[in-house]
């Protein structure tokens, strides 16, 4: 009964839908997460003149409009750009691209706050107990573990559920089969809400929302478990 | 003596906040450095346990000159002091977690990843030194609690476990019960004690004077940056040789006068 709210083939088409859009965004946040957080951590352990800049500029990042970020990155990639050889252009890599740069700043941003929520009493205690400067290091990310991980979190919220660039940099394109190529959950819903098929927009609409919830609720029990040191 | 400063002298931009100040502790006995606030107990006691290098003068550990060590037998000198601060200062984990941290990291990355993935199996045990120190300080029944739950006078005994679970020689305790109720600084205090009773050398940083009294073996009067008086209680207590101690002593009101001398006023 349920199965049967859309047409022939519309389970197939949204389970590729979905199957891309945790691609690009899974792959883009774990990217991002392995440059942000070593950056989060030189910038949260040492002090160098043009800092507060360095951290203005991060902090500037999250609010990039993603159409912009989009045309950025499909200028860089197109034929006459810098990147043209590489031929990504309407490919998931050039998505993925798109959303690095997206997620990178709130990933970074976050991080670096949690980093920095942790005291300078925490780390003279790992000091004082004999601690070198990798165990004072690693008691700082034990102790921002749970801001660290919202951090991630609220980075692929950004990912998934962004739409500008990756319409831009990846065209929404589905195979002749009608299974996606580069269309994900959120260009979909454009797609679809435009030809007047609501029943699929619909489930494509419900389960990225059950995915952004998700992603939140998740996030609301782990700074719930930080108590305030470290979590953001 | 085991640890002791030389000749030492610190200055923040410019001011002054310790000026040749010598003094040193053996095992087995408790110092207290006595004195008002902002007289620079703490910059003592910060380095002695080596987070800064002094701006003039030494400091030694058994003779030698922990600053001209390499970097690896100072840390090894290190690892023969801990330090307690005002504030307790715990992480977010377990108490147990909490004591065991300092004997955790002097075992190689090999056992350290080991017993992470132990713990994570649910297969750990608690240490036998985490489980004595937190019997010396009360508070065995809190081993698997978590340690920011637990109330101010708790945690700083916590604390106190922690820095006596890696058998130190030297235990540094800066204001260590100025924010505690008499219970649990009758706790403390009596843990001290057992320390000292096991060999431990114990520098208390307070300004205390009924805690000086209660703890000390030998007390040094420090006040603005210079020690004016040091020897054993009786003879800092009841026959100072210094006006300045003998104001503080009194319950007078000690501070510098605009002009910066030192001048005492009864309290009201």
């Amino acid at each position: 009964m349920f199965l049967q709210v859309l047409p022939d083939g519309g389970w197939a088409y949204v389970l590729s839908v979905v199957i891309v859009s945790l691609y690009v965004s899974v792959t883009a946040v774990g990217l991002s997460t392995l440059v942000s957080l070593p950056v989060a951590l030189v910038l949260g352990f040492t002090d160098f003149p043009g800092k507060r800049v360095v951290t203005a500029v991060v902090n500037t990042g999250m609010g990039f409009p993603s159409v912009v970020v989009g045309l950025v990155v499909l200028m860089a990639i197109s034929n006459s750009g810098p990147l043209g050889s590489l031929d990504l252009a309407f490919t998931p890599t050039a998505m993925i691209a798109s959303q690095f740069v997206l997620a990178t700043p709130v990933i970074m941003s976050i991080s670096l706050s949690a980093v920095e929520g942790v005291g300078q009493p925490v780390r003279d205690a790992a000091y004082a107990m004999g601690g070198t400067k990798a165990d004072v290091g690693l008691v700082v990310i034990k102790e921002a573990r749970y801001g660290i991980v919202t951090a991630v979190l609220a980075g692929f919220g950004r990912a998934i559920s962004e739409v500008g660039s990756i319409l831009i940099v990846g065209g929404n394109i589905v195979y002749s089969d009608g299974q996606s190529y580069t269309r994900t959950l959120t260009t979909a819903i454009t797609v679809e809400a435009r030809q007047g098929r609501y029943e699929i927009g619909l489930v494509l609409g419900a389960i990225l929302l059950v995915l952004v919830l998700g992603i939140n609720g998740l996030g609301s029990w782990l700074r719930s478990k930080g108590r305030g040191r470290g979590a953001s | 003596m085991t640890l002791r400063a030389s000749g030492v002298s610190v200055a923040f931009d410019g001011q002054s906040v310790l000026e040749d100040v010598t003094l040193g502790v053996d095992p087995g006995e408790v110092l207290t450095v006595v004195g008002p606030s902002g007289t620079g107990k703490t910059t003592l006691l910060r380095a002695l346990a080596m987070f800064q290098r002094p701006d003039d003068g030494t400091v030694e550990w058994t003779g030698d000159d922990v600053w001209a060590l390499p970097d690896e037998d100072r840390l090894a000198v290190r690892r023969r002091l801990s330090m307690v601060f005002q504030e307790p200062s715990l992480f977010n984990a377990r108490v147990a977690e909490n004591v065991g941290y300092g004997l955790r990291i002097r075992r190689s990355w090999r056992d350290r990843i080991g017993e992470r993935l132990r713990t994570l199996l649910g297969n750990s045990s608690v240490p036998e030194s985490v489980h004595d120190s937190l019997e010396t300080v009360g508070l065995t029944e809190k081993a698997e609690q978590n340690a920011l739950a637990l109330s101010g006078g708790e945690a700083q005994r916590v604390a106190f476990a922690r820095a006596l679970a890696v058998d130190p020689t030297v235990v540094l305790l800066d204001e260590p019960t100025s924010n505690l109720d008499p219970r649990n600084t009758a706790v403390l205090e009596n843990a001290v004690d057992r320390a000292r009773d096991r060999g431990v050398g114990v520098v208390v940083a307070t300004h205390d004077m009924h805690q000086a009294r209660r703890l000390s073996d030998r007390v040094a009067f420090l006040y603005d940056g210079t020690v004016v008086e040091s020897g054993p209680p009786e003879q800092v207590f009841e026959d100072p040789e210094d006006w300045r101690t003998a104001a503080f002593v009194a319950g007078e009101l000690l501070y510098e006068s605009d002009s910066g001398r030192p001048m005492a006023a009864q309290s009201p």
